[in-house]
């Protein structure tokens, strides 16, 4: 089964409203119930909650990564939403923590671990391709639903270069074995 | 060196996946052979076989909950990080390991 079919175009919003992290996340919940991936928008942000408690999901480039697994969710998915706003969001990339979010990659995934297994795999093979730093920062300036689906479905070598990539410093870590 | 890692997050949903990817492409990158052995909601992917596990110069833990079937790295050198480490400094992991390794 392709990625293609996980990804579903109802499912990206270029006009996410809202001025917090709550506000947004009820907002795609929202799009999530009226497509018919969940059956609960309460339960799911509250499911989302609980994943958000156990660490950031800020994952820096301005992208965040909310996700969780609900019993609320009907079928697996991804909600791919931009926000009109800057939205605080905790993070794993920033030293303070935070980080000002615009685009959202909302995991829909059934708490049921047999639920739609392919379906897993794919979301999986997604999550994966946002460990590349140009795609990220591609991504992160995109402005249209066609071109947030090429980066997501395009292979890495197919990327190019990214304008203003921010490319790590290499230090020492205080790590033992 | 030769390198393996396994990754494994609180969810198994995204940073898993993510972490896998940014440690290949931070190895490769700096000159490392390296296998990733994903443990998510996916179950358990491009798993280690022995011979990959014999064959590895560190083995690296990248995650927030518990490795599965961690007895297989017994003897060998471990580097046990979170996952935050590997989200955001993989080139920084890799290059120090290469430094205290000497290799």
């Amino acid at each position: 089964m392709p990625l293609n079919d996980i990804l579903n175009t109802d499912l990206i919003d270029l006009n996410v409203e809202g001025n917090t992290k709550d506000e947004v996340l009820r907002y795609m919940a929202n799009v999530l119930l009226k497509n018919g991936y969940i059956n609960d928008a309460e339960v799911f942000v509250k499911d989302i909650y609980e994943r958000e408690a156990e660490g950031p999901t800020g994952m820096g480039s301005h992208i965040s990564i909310p996700h969780g697994k609900s019993f609320s969710v009907l079928r697996n998915g991804i909600m791919i939403g931009k926000t009109i706003n800057p939205i605080r969001w905790e993070s794993s990339m920033s030293d303070d923590g935070f980080q000002d979010t615009h685009l959202i990659f909302l995991f829909c995934v059934s708490a049921d671990a047999e639920f739609a297994r392919n379906h897993m795999m794919l979301l999986s093979e997604l999550a994966g391709k946002l460990g590349n730093d140009v795609r990220v920062a591609k991504l992160s300036k995109a402005t249209t639903k066609e071109e947030i689906l090429d980066l997501i479905l395009c292979e890495d070598d197919q990327l190019g270069e990214a304008e203003a990539l921010e490319e790590e410093e290499i230090v020492d870590l205080d790590i033992d074995f | 060196m030769k390198i393996v890692a396994v990754t494994a997050c609180t969810a198994g949903i995204a940073h898993t996946y993510i972490v896998a990817e940014k440690l290949q492409k931070a190895a490769e990158e700096l000159g490392h052979d390296i296998k990733v052995e994903t443990q998510g909601s996916a179950g358990i992917e491009n798993e280690l076989t022995a011979e990959d596990i014999a064959n590895a110069d560190v083995v690296i833990y990248t995650h927030d909950i518990a490795i599965r079937g961690a007895s297989r790295f017994a003897g060998k050198k471990i580097v046990d990080v979170p996952i935050s480490t590997a989200m955001k400094q993989p080139k920084s992991l890799i290059s120090t390991i290469e430094k205290k390794l000497g290799k």
